[in-house]
């Protein structure tokens, strides 16, 4: 028997612990990792830009003085780049359709949607048949939410998993994004839909109405209320950049899945909204009002049930349809199946407006959107974008600048040298970029005596490409990247202290069972089945936090488990039934038959509680729309559940004096703290009285009386913990219960009994707070935990141990 | 540890002592071959019910679970109750014919116990579940309670023994004892899959519970036929 001293067991549990905490900080840093980004707005900084090298091949022997000289040679072109490409378009309508899959539209593997969905969007369809439109597949990194995806589209830049954390309570967006840069130009910005583009921009619409995306339930309001602004918007010319967020078909996914009845009819009105945009630019341009790019988008796709959030394939494919006046030359075939990023979006309408990239851009210019520009308008718009994306790789590569290049070979060859550089990133990188740098200048430098230099234009755009997709491929994995070794670093602080912890409940449960041995002898029955369960059902619960349909339902495990628990008792109350009349150990056959009689009597309550609890609410995801006791309640009239709340407030009040009293020891304390309970139970009481009805709004009085309850509450239960203890120190242990005899603990019984007065006094305060809190139809779940809480406090008292079920059972109704 | 364990050993024997005192017939005894002839008619019977709902009426336990069910019970309640009712405690006090009565009183009774014990881990209790409820509830008490009701009677220390300290002693008491715990347990275990949203059709109440609680007791019937076949030897070399 290895039995270790008091000191050194709390040393290794605080160093288990600390242990512990290190590794979880660990991990959480390892898991939502800050990447640098850059900061401020590209408006102003157009100078800070030229620290780009750029070379040329005047320039053989790349010296830093010569580099300067070069790129100061070069300052005029950077400073005019913005006047450079003139925007292609004077009006933008961004139309965020929340939650579509691309497929509705596209199809999917080069196969065309479906025959409802073509039916259901024939106008789309239309547009796509006759080249008018553009569609890709957008692919959209997860976390596929809302927020983080507008902030991708906006400002082309992969947010951290950290972004979801603050999908709830968005916060203005401060980086660089095109809202701020049309923002900065000047141009007139209105929005109408969802109210996250509300919060991320605030003070940037010229006009809006914002609605919100909480009640799921709706799915036709929530889209009424954009579209009635359409006729009107559409008829003004006060702005330059209409922002429509539709949330209707997110919402129909989230009820009923992508095969909901309603989706053919929301897809229809989607499709009457596209209509009428698109007559209405046609309309525009005949008029000579400028021409308008119509860009429909969604932010995320959805799962075959609706849900949202993860990286499958079906949640990340997102749409991106571009609807411009002027023909594209398409290949219907093969353009229908393009995939781009969704971050492309972002540089790609600001090369078209002519406003600067956002900094934080990773995504690459969509090439077909740009057809319509001059060659050289298309070599400055890859420059601009390659030059972002260099600036943005200086950011996360320090080492990256490519003064001291070592691959000469471009200078003279301009050859594929590409082997000798894989060396390092910032090599191939640098290469990459200079290449293609090089060869824009050299055809720059010949413009005048350009005749046949297709094929060199030619080269510098698959150069240029070849630069942008590298670049945006290893920023973009960089930004969802995970540094494995802190991870694992983690993991293993954790299992260490989770290997400490459980060497010290090994050491303690020798320790405790030596000692139960010499005190108690046979009096000690074994309890193994139930340690036994109740660490498999741990286990169990742990494996099911890996599935997300298992958390979804997880109320239903735990009723599972707990009723599964109080069945093992039930079997263990059977088992000491009437058992010792063969041993007879105890006093008397009789006290042993009526303590278990009293065990299987409250353990049934306990069953019996939780499966009135369990049909109380269809909870979860799967099963919500399944008959239950409060549906059943709501149907039938206000008058029933007001009594059942009455009522249940009552037995709560009744319930928890009583057991307050059940310990004997009359003490003055006692009758304060009762007194105390049941004043504030009556204004609970009176509260339910006078405000029988929910719907009218709390008078002065109401207000008053609950602030009394408050005090009232909060004055009983601090004074409770307070006093107690001091108080029943010194009362001598004889008034402690019988039934205490039994357990093994070290701790003094006078504590004991001082908690569990303080355990009553605040499990019915907190019944009798969410009892005000809750709704009246949640008055009888409250009433039926009490129940529950006091019977298993009860039983437990008689047999005293394991209790662990407290916790489930308290958990339960989270 | 290990002196614990060996305590508690040393007094869980006691115990059985006390009991084999107390009790005076010894428990009934059937030879290994008997014990697998009795359970490869059980078998046999659950196999039989289930050849009739496929093949004569051309359903299963996914399509239409209550009438299967009802075949599973109606075919193996002559079975179990004329083949256990031989093995019947002190057969010089009771017949024959008291012990099938008594294996039919425990046919309603078994299935009592049992649905209260589902509808307390959460069965549905609505009308459109209650077929499906009865006819499970009375396949699990032909399964469970009515083996040791023909067995045993009425003697409550032995119920106790056998179901609430699972001890059992005596090959009889084996193939009791060991095919109900394992089709609880397999009817515990085949209710996990109910709640996941994988929308299969046998995810409904009471199919996966059936098809566990069948599960769970054919593993019991090949572990009591091991057990038997232990318990024989053991008691062979005690005679040598």
């Amino acid at each position: 028997m290895s039995s270790i001293s008091c000191t050194k067991l709390t040393l290794f549990t605080i160093g288990a612990i600390i242990i512990q905490f290190i590794g979880l900080s660990i991990f959480v840093f390892g898991f939502f990792p800050v990447k640098p980004t850059l900061s401020g707005h590209r408006f102003n900084d157009f100078l800070s830009m030229l620290v780009v090298p750029r070379v040329s091949n005047h320039q053989p022997a790349t010296t830093m003085a010569l580099q300067i000289k070069a790129t100061l040679l070069f300052l005029p072109t950077a400073l005019s780049c913005s006047s450079e490409i003139p925007p292609s378009y004077d009006r933008l309508i961004i139309m965020v359709i929340d939650g579509l899959p691309a497929e509705f539209v596209l199809g999917k593997k080069g196969q065309p949607p479906g025959k409802a969905f073509m039916e259901a969007m024939p106008y789309t369809q239309s547009l796509l048949a006759k080249c008018v439109g553009v569609g890709y597949h957008a692919i959209a990194a997860a976390p596929t939410v809302t927020m983080p995806r507008l902030k991708a589209m906006v400002s082309g830049a992969i947010g951290g998993f950290l972004d979801v954390a603050f999908n709830f309570n968005t916060q203005a967006y401060l980086d660089d994004n095109l809202l701020a840069q049309f923002f900065r130009s000047g141009q007139k910005m209105v929005m109408h839909g969802d109210d996250t583009w509300l919060k991320l921009f605030p003070g940037l619409f010229h006009r809006h109405d914002g609605v919100n995306s909480f009640f799921v339930k709706d799915t036709v309001q929530v889209d009424q209320n954009v579209s009635r602004h359409l006729n009107g918007e559409l008829s003004r010319d006060d702005w330059d950049f209409l922002i429509l967020h539709y949330l209707g078909l997110d919402h129909v996914g989230h009820t009923g899945g992508r095969n909901s009845v309603l989706m053919a009819s929301k897809l229809s009105e989607m499709d009457e909204v596209v209509k009428m945009i698109h007559m209405n630019t046609l309309q525009n341009l005949q008029n000579g009002q400028g021409q308008t790019l119509l860009v429909i988008v969604s932010d995320h796709g959805m799962t075959e049930n609706g849900n949202h959030g993860g990286s499958s394939y079906e949640e990340t494919d997102s749409l991106a349809l571009f609807i411009s006046p002027k023909n594209h030359a398409c290949n219907h075939a093969l353009s229908n199946h393009n995939t781009v990023f969704q971050v492309d979006i972002a540089p790609t309408l600001a090369l078209l407006f002519g406003v600067p990239i956002p900094k934080n851009n990773v995504g690459v210019l969509i090439p077909q959107m740009i057809d319509s520009m001059t060659d050289v308008q298309k070599l400055r718009a890859l420059q601009l974008n390659s030059w972002q994306l260099f600036r943005l790789l200086q950011a996360q590569l320090p080492g990256l600048s490519c003064r001291n290049f070592p691959c000469d070979a471009f200078v003279t060859s301009s050859g594929h040298t590409i082997s000798e550089c894989k060396g390092s990133m910032e090599k191939l990188f640098c290469f990459l970029y200079l290449n293609a740098a090089t060869a824009h200048d050299a055809w720059k430098a010949e413009v005048v005596t350009r005749s046949n230099s297709t094929e060199g234009y030619n080269n510098i755009v698959a150069a240029y490409h070849e630069f942008l997709s590298k670049a945006s491929e290893w920023l973009s994995h960089k930004a969802t990247d995970k540094p494995i070794n802190l991870l694992l670093f983690g993991v293993a602080a954790l299992i260490t202290s989770c290997l400490i912890l459980l060497r010290l409940v090994f050491v303690i449960h020798k320790d405790v069972s030596a000692g139960g041995t010499q005190d108690l002898g046979n009096y000690m029955k074994p309890w193994k089945s139930d340690e036994v369960f109740i660490l498999f059902s741990i286990m169990i619960l742990v494996i099911s936090m890996g599935s997300s349909s298992m958390i979804e339902e997880e109320h239903y495990i735990w009723h599972f488990l707990t009723s599964t628990i109080s069945l093992l008792f039930l079997r263990k109350a059977v088992q000491s039934f009437e058992c010792d009349k063969a041993h007879g150990f105890l006093s008397s056959i009789k006290t042993t038959n009526n303590i278990s009689g009293c065990q299987m009597g409250l353990l049934f309550l306990i069953l019996c509680a939780g499966r009135i609890l369990r049909g109380w609410h269809q909870g979860g995801v799967n099963w919500t729309n399944l008959p239950d006791i409060s549906k059943w309640l709501e149907q039938a009239d206000s008058h029933y559940i007001n009594l059942i709340q009455i009522a249940s407030c009552v037995m709560i009040i009744i319930l928890g004096i009583s057991v307050l009293y059940l310990m004997g020891s009359k003490t003055k304390v006692k009758m304060m703290i009762g007194s105390g309970l049941l004043m504030s139970g009556f204004l609970v009481l009176h509260h339910f009285m006078k405000h029988q009805d929910m719907s009218s709004s709390y008078n002065k009085d109401a207000i008053i009386s609950i602030q009394i309850f408050y005090a009232i509450l909060g004055i009983t239960t601090v004074t409770a913990v307070l006093v107690l203890p001091w108080i029943m120190h010194i009362k001598t242990p004889e008034t402690c219960s019988r039934q205490n005899f039994y357990i093994s603990t070290s701790a003094p019984l006078v504590l004991k009994d001082s908690l569990y007065v303080v355990g009553c006094v605040y499990i019915t305060s907190w019944c009798l707070l969410q009892l005000l809190l809750q709704q009246p139809i949640n008055a009888m779940p409250v009433l039926l935990l009490f129940v529950q809480v006091l019977a298993s406090m009860l039983t437990f008292s008689f047999s005293g141990s394991l209790h662990k079920q407290w916790v489930e059972v308290s958990c339960k109704m989270l | 540890m290990s002196s614990s364990m060996d305590r508690r050993k040393s007094r869980e024997k006691t115990t059985a002592k006390d009991a084999s005192t107390i009790e005076t017939p010894p428990p009934p005894q059937i030879s290994a071959s008997e014990a697998f002839i009795v359970n490869l008619v059980c078998v046999f019977g659950l196999a039989i019910s289930f050849s009739i709902a496929n093949k004569g009426y051309s359903f299963d336990l996914v399509s239409d679970p209550s009438h299967t069910l009802f075949f599973i019970w109606i075919i193996e309640l002559p079975i179990v109750i004329l083949l256990f009712s031989r093995y019947r405690q002190n057969p010089q006090q009771c017949t024959y014919l008291r012990a099938v009565g008594r294996g039919m009183l425990g046919v309603p009774v078994g299935a009592l116990l049992n649905s209260l014990g589902a509808i307390a881990l959460g069965a549905p209790v609505t009308f459109q579940y209650l077929p499906k409820t009865v006819n499970w509830s009375l396949m699990m008490s032909l399964l469970t309670i009515v083996p040791p009701s023909c067995v045993l009677g009425s003697s409550w220390a032995d119920w106790r023994r056998i179901f609430a300290q699972t001890k059992a002693s005596g090959s009889v008491e084996y193939l009791i004892c060991l095919p109900a715990h394992g089709a609880v347990i397999g009817g515990w275990f085949g209710a996990w899959p109910m709640p996941l949203d994988w929308e299969r059709p046998w995810q409904e109440w009471p199919i996966s519970v059936s098809y566990g609680a069948i599960a769970g007791y054919l593993v019991g019937v090949v572990a009591s036929c091991g057990f038997v076949l232990a318990h024989g030897r053991s008691q062979h070399v005690k005679r040598d």
